[in-house]
Protein backbone atom coordinates (compact mmCIF):
# COMPACT_ATOMS: atom_id res chain seq x y z
CA UNK A 1 0.00 0.00 0.00
CA UNK A 2 1.72 3.30 -0.62
CA UNK A 3 0.90 5.68 2.08
CA UNK A 4 -0.31 8.93 1.55
CA UNK A 5 2.03 11.75 2.45
CA UNK A 6 -1.12 14.46 3.53
CA UNK A 7 -2.04 12.32 6.21
CA UNK A 8 0.93 11.79 7.93
CA UNK A 9 0.88 13.02 11.51
CA UNK A 10 2.54 16.43 10.78
CA UNK A 11 1.85 17.35 7.83
CA UNK A 12 -2.04 16.40 7.77
CA UNK A 13 -3.06 19.11 10.40
CA UNK A 14 -1.27 22.06 7.53
CA UNK A 15 -3.48 19.97 5.32
CA UNK A 16 -6.80 20.74 6.70
CA UNK A 17 -5.59 24.26 7.62
CA UNK A 18 -5.30 24.60 3.37
CA UNK A 19 -8.78 23.14 2.87
CA UNK A 20 -10.27 24.83 5.30
CA UNK A 21 -8.92 28.40 4.24
CA UNK A 22 -9.71 27.32 0.51
CA UNK A 23 -13.48 26.48 1.54
CA UNK A 24 -13.90 29.83 3.47
CA UNK A 25 -11.39 31.95 0.68
CA UNK A 26 -14.72 30.22 -1.80
CA UNK A 27 -17.25 31.16 0.63
CA UNK A 28 -15.91 34.89 0.71
CA UNK A 29 -15.46 35.54 -2.85
CA UNK A 30 -18.94 34.13 -3.27
CA UNK A 31 -20.54 36.15 -0.79
CA UNK A 32 -18.30 39.41 -2.16
CA UNK A 33 -19.43 38.65 -5.39
CA UNK A 34 -23.15 38.29 -4.86
CA UNK A 35 -23.00 41.53 -1.97
CA UNK A 36 -21.78 43.66 -4.57
CA UNK A 37 -24.45 42.77 -7.76
CA UNK A 38 -27.18 43.10 -5.29
CA UNK A 39 -26.04 46.52 -4.23
CA UNK A 40 -25.85 47.27 -8.02
CA UNK A 41 -29.01 46.12 -8.85
CA UNK A 42 -31.02 47.64 -6.27
CA UNK A 43 -29.31 50.79 -7.06
CA UNK A 44 -30.28 50.79 -10.45
CA UNK A 45 -33.64 49.51 -9.73
CA UNK A 46 -33.98 52.74 -7.00
CA UNK A 47 -32.77 55.06 -10.01
CA UNK A 48 -34.90 53.36 -12.93
CA UNK A 49 -37.88 54.08 -9.99
CA UNK A 50 -36.74 57.98 -9.83
CA UNK A 51 -36.73 58.07 -13.14
CA UNK A 52 -39.87 57.24 -13.62
CA UNK A 53 -41.54 59.17 -11.16
CA UNK A 54 -39.40 62.23 -12.74
CA UNK A 55 -40.98 61.26 -16.29
CA UNK A 56 -44.43 60.59 -15.42
CA UNK A 57 -46.72 63.45 -15.81
CA UNK A 58 -48.46 65.20 -12.99
CA UNK A 59 -51.63 63.33 -13.83
CA UNK A 60 -54.22 64.59 -11.56
CA UNK A 61 -53.38 68.47 -11.74
CA UNK A 62 -53.93 68.09 -15.81
CA UNK A 63 -57.07 66.51 -15.11
CA UNK A 64 -58.15 69.14 -12.38
CA UNK A 65 -57.02 72.10 -15.12
CA UNK A 66 -58.79 70.34 -18.03
CA UNK A 67 -61.98 70.12 -16.28
CA UNK A 68 -61.69 73.52 -14.86
CA UNK A 69 -61.10 74.51 -18.46
CA UNK A 70 -64.11 72.71 -19.76
CA UNK A 71 -66.60 73.91 -17.04
CA UNK A 72 -65.32 77.40 -17.97
CA UNK A 73 -65.59 76.53 -21.70
CA UNK A 74 -69.23 78.17 -22.63
CA UNK A 75 -70.75 75.65 -25.97
CA UNK A 76 -73.32 76.63 -27.90
CA UNK A 77 -75.91 74.16 -28.60
CA UNK B 1 -18.12 57.35 3.53
CA UNK B 2 -20.58 54.86 5.06
CA UNK B 3 -20.42 52.32 2.41
CA UNK B 4 -16.35 52.44 2.15
CA UNK B 5 -16.66 51.74 6.23
CA UNK B 6 -19.16 48.85 5.53
CA UNK B 7 -16.58 47.22 2.76
CA UNK B 8 -13.64 47.75 4.73
CA UNK B 9 -15.99 45.90 7.47
CA UNK B 10 -16.48 42.82 5.05
CA UNK B 11 -12.66 42.99 4.21
CA UNK B 12 -11.98 42.63 7.71
CA UNK B 13 -14.18 39.67 7.98
CA UNK B 14 -12.33 37.71 5.38
CA UNK B 15 -9.52 38.46 6.94
CA UNK B 16 -10.41 38.11 10.62
CA UNK B 17 -12.33 34.31 10.14
CA UNK B 18 -8.80 32.98 7.94
CA UNK B 19 -6.98 34.01 11.27
CA UNK B 20 -9.44 32.38 13.16
CA UNK B 21 -8.85 29.19 10.79
CA UNK B 22 -5.34 29.46 11.37
CA UNK B 23 -5.35 29.96 14.87
CA UNK B 24 -7.69 27.03 15.50
CA UNK B 25 -5.30 24.74 13.71
CA UNK B 26 -2.11 25.97 14.54
CA UNK B 27 -2.00 27.65 17.56
CA UNK B 28 -4.73 26.34 19.86
CA UNK B 29 -3.40 23.32 21.68
CA UNK B 30 -4.53 20.17 21.59
CA UNK B 31 -6.80 18.72 24.31
CA UNK B 32 -5.93 16.04 26.34
CA UNK B 33 -8.15 12.44 25.47
CA UNK B 34 -9.44 14.67 21.92
CA UNK B 35 -6.30 15.04 20.59
CA UNK B 36 -6.79 17.17 17.23
CA UNK B 37 -10.48 16.20 17.12
CA UNK B 38 -10.76 18.91 19.82
CA UNK B 39 -10.16 22.40 17.68
CA UNK B 40 -13.50 21.57 16.24
CA UNK B 41 -15.07 23.59 19.57
CA UNK B 42 -13.74 26.40 17.79
CA UNK B 43 -16.51 26.35 14.93
CA UNK B 44 -19.29 24.12 16.78
CA UNK B 45 -20.21 26.31 19.80
CA UNK B 46 -19.80 29.64 17.81
CA UNK B 47 -21.87 28.56 15.17
CA UNK B 48 -24.86 27.34 17.71
CA UNK B 49 -24.39 30.64 18.96
CA UNK B 50 -24.76 32.46 15.94
CA UNK B 51 -28.11 30.02 15.36
CA UNK B 52 -29.79 31.14 18.75
CA UNK B 53 -29.12 34.97 17.62
CA UNK B 54 -30.41 34.52 13.82
CA UNK B 55 -33.96 32.86 15.42
CA UNK B 56 -34.24 35.72 17.63
CA UNK B 57 -33.98 38.73 14.96
CA UNK B 58 -36.05 36.63 12.89
CA UNK B 59 -38.22 36.96 15.70
CA UNK B 60 -37.82 40.32 16.48
CA UNK B 61 -38.15 41.85 12.42
CA UNK B 62 -42.00 38.42 12.64
CA UNK B 63 -43.12 41.03 15.38
CA UNK B 64 -42.10 44.31 13.24
CA UNK B 65 -43.94 43.17 10.23
CA UNK B 66 -46.66 42.64 12.17
CA UNK B 67 -46.61 45.68 13.96
CA UNK B 68 -45.39 48.13 10.47
CA UNK B 69 -46.52 45.92 7.66
CA UNK B 70 -43.31 46.89 5.91
CA UNK B 71 -42.43 43.79 3.06
CA UNK B 72 -38.65 44.51 4.00
CA UNK B 73 -39.44 43.55 7.66
CA UNK B 74 -40.33 40.64 6.50
CA UNK B 75 -37.55 40.14 4.27
CA UNK B 76 -35.05 40.10 7.69
CA UNK B 77 -37.31 37.97 9.55
CA UNK B 78 -37.03 35.25 6.23
CA UNK B 79 -33.16 36.24 5.65
CA UNK B 80 -32.56 35.89 9.58
CA UNK B 81 -34.79 32.39 9.78
CA UNK B 82 -32.62 31.05 6.51
CA UNK B 83 -29.20 31.61 8.03
CA UNK B 84 -30.22 30.55 11.69
CA UNK B 85 -31.36 27.12 9.51
CA UNK B 86 -28.01 27.03 8.17
CA UNK B 87 -26.24 27.84 11.41
CA UNK B 88 -28.33 24.97 12.54
CA UNK B 89 -27.50 22.43 10.73
CA UNK B 90 -23.46 23.81 10.79
CA UNK B 91 -23.79 23.31 14.52
CA UNK B 92 -25.14 19.48 14.06
CA UNK B 93 -22.78 18.64 11.06
CA UNK B 94 -19.78 19.54 13.41
CA UNK B 95 -21.03 18.19 16.61
CA UNK B 96 -21.97 14.61 14.77
CA UNK B 97 -17.71 14.50 13.85
CA UNK B 98 -17.54 15.77 17.44
CA UNK B 99 -19.44 12.92 18.54
CA UNK B 100 -17.89 10.52 16.24
CA UNK B 101 -14.98 10.95 17.86
CA UNK B 102 -15.69 11.06 21.35
CA UNK B 103 -18.61 8.53 21.67
CA UNK B 104 -17.42 6.44 18.18
CA UNK B 105 -20.82 7.34 16.39
CA UNK B 106 -22.22 9.71 14.50
CA UNK B 107 -25.55 9.96 16.06
CA UNK B 108 -26.65 8.30 19.00
CA UNK B 109 -30.41 10.38 19.98
CA UNK B 110 -28.47 12.39 22.97
CA UNK B 111 -30.70 14.87 24.45
CA UNK B 112 -29.19 17.68 22.82
CA UNK B 113 -29.02 16.13 19.05
CA UNK B 114 -32.56 14.90 19.92
CA UNK B 115 -33.20 18.97 20.37
CA UNK B 116 -31.55 20.57 17.83
CA UNK B 117 -33.23 18.17 15.25
CA UNK B 118 -36.27 19.15 16.46
CA UNK B 119 -35.17 22.59 16.18
CA UNK B 120 -34.21 21.68 12.65
CA UNK B 121 -37.97 20.36 12.07
CA UNK B 122 -39.20 23.25 13.42
CA UNK B 123 -38.04 26.05 11.13
CA UNK B 124 -37.93 23.55 7.96
CA UNK B 125 -41.69 23.86 8.69
CA UNK B 126 -41.62 27.53 8.91
CA UNK B 127 -40.09 27.51 5.28
CA UNK B 128 -42.95 24.74 3.87
CA UNK B 129 -45.56 26.93 5.23
CA UNK B 130 -44.04 29.71 3.73
CA UNK B 131 -43.98 28.02 0.20
CA UNK B 132 -47.50 26.69 0.74
CA UNK B 133 -49.10 29.93 0.98
CA UNK B 134 -49.45 32.21 -2.50
CA UNK B 135 -51.01 35.18 -1.08
CA UNK B 136 -48.10 37.20 -0.44
CA UNK B 137 -49.90 39.05 2.05
CA UNK B 138 -51.55 36.30 4.00
CA UNK B 139 -48.01 34.17 3.22
CA UNK B 140 -46.21 36.95 5.45
CA UNK B 141 -48.78 37.55 8.21
CA UNK B 142 -48.56 33.72 9.14
CA UNK B 143 -45.60 33.05 8.77
CA UNK B 144 -44.57 35.98 10.92
CA UNK B 145 -46.81 34.67 13.37
CA UNK B 146 -45.32 31.21 13.23
CA UNK B 147 -42.08 32.64 13.79
CA UNK B 148 -42.66 34.38 16.86
CA UNK B 149 -43.79 30.85 18.08
CA UNK B 150 -41.02 28.66 16.73
CA UNK B 151 -38.96 31.16 18.70
CA UNK B 152 -40.19 30.00 21.84
CA UNK B 153 -38.93 27.05 21.40
CA UNK B 154 -35.33 27.86 21.05
CA UNK B 155 -34.41 28.64 24.73
CA UNK B 156 -36.04 25.66 25.87
CA UNK B 157 -34.57 23.35 22.85
CA UNK B 158 -31.26 25.05 23.28
CA UNK B 159 -30.49 25.77 26.42
CA UNK B 160 -33.09 23.68 29.27
CA UNK B 161 -34.07 20.04 27.62
CA UNK B 162 -30.57 19.24 26.96
CA UNK B 163 -29.53 19.99 31.04
CA UNK B 164 -32.74 18.45 32.09
CA UNK B 165 -31.90 15.27 30.75
CA UNK B 166 -30.37 12.47 33.04
CA UNK B 167 -28.24 10.93 31.26
CA UNK B 168 -26.67 13.06 28.76
CA UNK B 169 -23.05 12.91 27.57
CA UNK B 170 -22.78 16.63 26.03
CA UNK B 171 -19.80 17.96 27.83
CA UNK B 172 -21.87 20.63 28.95
CA UNK B 173 -19.39 21.41 31.63
CA UNK B 174 -17.35 22.90 29.67
CA UNK B 175 -19.28 26.03 30.10
CA UNK B 176 -21.40 25.27 33.00
CA UNK B 177 -20.66 23.38 35.96
CA UNK B 178 -24.01 21.87 35.13
CA UNK B 179 -25.78 19.08 37.25
CA UNK B 180 -24.38 16.35 34.60
CA UNK B 181 -20.74 17.47 35.96
CA UNK B 182 -21.25 17.40 39.48
CA UNK B 183 -20.70 12.99 40.06
CA UNK B 184 -22.35 11.04 42.42
CA UNK B 185 -21.43 10.21 45.92
CA UNK B 186 -21.25 6.87 46.75
CA UNK B 187 -21.09 4.38 49.71
CA UNK B 188 -18.49 1.42 49.67
CA UNK B 189 -21.25 -1.40 48.65
CA UNK B 190 -23.21 1.13 47.34
CA UNK B 191 -25.10 1.31 43.57
CA UNK B 192 -25.25 4.52 41.72
CA UNK B 193 -26.46 5.65 38.30
CA UNK B 194 -23.72 8.42 36.33
CA UNK B 195 -25.31 9.57 33.00
CA UNK B 196 -26.00 6.50 30.91
CA UNK B 197 -23.93 4.09 33.23
CA UNK B 198 -24.48 2.15 36.68
CA UNK B 199 -21.82 2.64 38.83
CA UNK B 200 -21.33 0.09 42.16
CA UNK B 201 -18.44 0.96 44.30
CA UNK B 202 -17.03 -2.38 45.58
CA UNK B 203 -14.53 -1.15 47.58
CA UNK B 204 -11.81 1.50 49.01
CA UNK B 205 -8.57 0.58 49.25
CA UNK B 206 -5.65 3.02 50.47
CA UNK B 207 -2.07 2.54 50.19
CA UNK B 208 -0.05 5.66 51.78
CA UNK B 209 -1.61 8.78 50.24
CA UNK B 210 -3.13 6.89 47.55
CA UNK B 211 -6.76 5.60 47.64
CA UNK B 212 -7.89 3.25 44.92
CA UNK B 213 -11.60 2.84 44.46
CA UNK B 214 -12.89 -0.32 42.81
CA UNK B 215 -16.08 0.27 40.71
CA UNK B 216 -18.06 -1.99 39.05
CA UNK B 217 -19.35 -0.06 35.64
CA UNK B 218 -22.43 -1.37 33.99
CA UNK B 219 -23.04 0.02 30.09
CA UNK B 220 -26.59 1.01 29.18
CA UNK B 221 -28.92 -1.87 29.18
CA UNK B 222 -26.45 -3.87 31.36
CA UNK B 223 -25.33 -5.63 28.76
CA UNK B 224 -21.63 -5.80 29.71
CA UNK B 225 -20.09 -4.84 33.54
CA UNK B 226 -16.31 -3.80 33.62
CA UNK B 227 -13.91 -3.49 36.48
CA UNK B 228 -11.98 0.53 36.58
CA UNK B 229 -9.74 1.58 39.42
CA UNK B 230 -9.84 5.74 39.54
CA UNK B 231 -7.50 7.02 42.14
CA UNK B 232 -7.03 9.80 43.88
CA UNK B 233 -4.21 11.22 46.05
CA UNK B 234 -4.84 12.55 49.54
CA UNK B 235 -1.89 14.53 50.00
CA UNK B 236 -2.08 16.60 47.34
CA UNK B 237 -5.84 16.32 47.09
CA UNK B 238 -5.63 15.27 43.44
CA UNK B 239 -6.96 12.74 40.86
CA UNK B 240 -4.39 10.35 39.68
CA UNK B 241 -5.39 7.14 37.41
CA UNK B 242 -8.71 8.02 35.23
CA UNK B 243 -9.87 4.89 33.21
CA UNK B 244 -11.80 5.35 30.35
CA UNK B 245 -15.57 4.30 30.41
CA UNK B 246 -15.67 0.95 28.19
CA UNK B 247 -16.35 2.03 24.41
CA UNK B 248 -16.39 5.69 24.66
CA UNK B 249 -13.88 8.63 25.09
CA UNK B 250 -15.21 9.69 28.66
CA UNK B 251 -12.97 9.24 31.73
CA UNK B 252 -13.86 7.86 35.38
CA UNK B 253 -12.49 10.32 37.69
CA UNK B 254 -12.51 9.55 41.58
CA UNK B 255 -12.37 13.37 42.72
CA UNK B 256 -13.07 13.25 46.47
CA UNK B 257 -12.76 10.65 49.48
CA UNK B 258 -14.03 10.40 52.37
CA UNK B 259 -12.41 7.88 54.75
CA UNK B 260 -14.50 8.64 57.53
CA UNK B 261 -17.60 7.60 55.98
CA UNK B 262 -15.57 5.18 53.28
CA UNK B 263 -17.45 7.59 50.84
CA UNK B 264 -16.22 8.30 47.04
CA UNK B 265 -17.39 11.57 44.86
CA UNK B 266 -16.95 10.02 41.23
CA UNK B 267 -17.10 11.78 38.39
CA UNK B 268 -17.33 11.52 34.02
CA UNK B 269 -14.69 13.35 33.04
CA UNK B 270 -15.62 14.47 29.29
CA UNK B 271 -13.35 15.01 26.55
CA UNK B 272 -13.68 18.63 25.92
CA UNK B 273 -14.59 19.70 30.14
CA UNK B 274 -12.52 22.74 30.73
CA UNK B 275 -11.11 23.04 27.21
CA UNK B 276 -11.70 26.83 27.71
CA UNK B 277 -9.79 27.11 30.56
CA UNK B 278 -6.68 27.28 28.46
CA UNK B 279 -6.65 31.35 27.35
CA UNK B 280 -5.63 30.68 24.15
CA UNK B 281 -8.38 28.47 23.31
CA UNK B 282 -10.45 31.30 25.01
CA UNK B 283 -9.53 33.89 23.01
CA UNK B 284 -9.83 32.02 19.69
CA UNK B 285 -12.93 30.60 20.85
CA UNK B 286 -14.18 34.47 21.43
CA UNK B 287 -12.48 35.51 18.35
CA UNK B 288 -14.21 32.67 16.30
CA UNK B 289 -17.69 33.91 18.30
CA UNK B 290 -17.53 37.22 17.20
CA UNK B 291 -16.34 36.37 13.54
CA UNK B 292 -19.58 34.56 12.78
CA UNK B 293 -21.57 37.11 14.14
CA UNK B 294 -20.31 39.54 11.85
CA UNK B 295 -20.25 36.92 8.76
CA UNK B 296 -23.87 36.58 9.82
CA UNK B 297 -24.74 39.66 9.48
CA UNK B 298 -23.26 40.59 6.58
CA UNK B 299 -25.09 37.12 5.15
CA UNK B 300 -28.31 38.51 6.35
CA UNK B 301 -27.96 42.03 4.80
CA UNK B 302 -27.29 40.61 1.66
CA UNK B 303 -30.05 37.87 1.16
CA UNK B 304 -32.60 40.71 3.02
CA UNK B 305 -31.66 42.93 -0.21
CA UNK B 306 -31.61 40.01 -2.35
CA UNK B 307 -35.28 39.14 -1.16
CA UNK B 308 -36.33 42.93 -1.83
CA UNK B 309 -34.79 42.76 -5.54
CA UNK B 310 -36.96 39.77 -6.56
CA UNK B 311 -40.24 41.02 -4.28
CA UNK B 312 -40.18 44.42 -6.80
CA UNK B 313 -38.74 42.75 -10.04
CA UNK B 314 -41.89 40.25 -9.55
CA UNK B 315 -44.37 43.34 -9.10
CA UNK B 316 -43.19 45.17 -12.00
CA UNK B 317 -43.40 42.53 -14.28
CA UNK B 318 -46.86 41.00 -12.73
CA UNK B 319 -44.68 37.82 -11.35
CA UNK B 320 -46.13 36.20 -8.46
CA UNK B 321 -43.51 35.03 -5.94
Amino acid sequence: MIPNAALEAGVAIYVALAVALSVWLAIFIYLWRIDALARRLKQSLEQQQQQEDHERPAVPKARVTRVQAAEEETVER
Amino acid sequence: MVQQMAQVGKLLIGVWMAGVAAAMFLIVPQYEGLGNAGRIIIMHVPTAWVSVLAFALSAIFSGLYLWRRKPAYDDYALAAAEGGFLFTALATITGMIFSEVVWGVFWNWDPRQTSIFVLLLIYAALFALRSAIDDPQRRRQLSAVYALFAFVTVPFLVFVAPRMAESTLHPNCVFIQGSHCDGITLAEGRIGLLGDHKLHLLELERQGDVVTAHVLVGEPGLARETLLRPSFNLATGTMMDRPEFPGVRYQLGLERVDLASNSALLNIEAPGTGVLANRTTLYTFLASTTGFTALFIWMLHVRATLLGIAWTLAQREGVRL
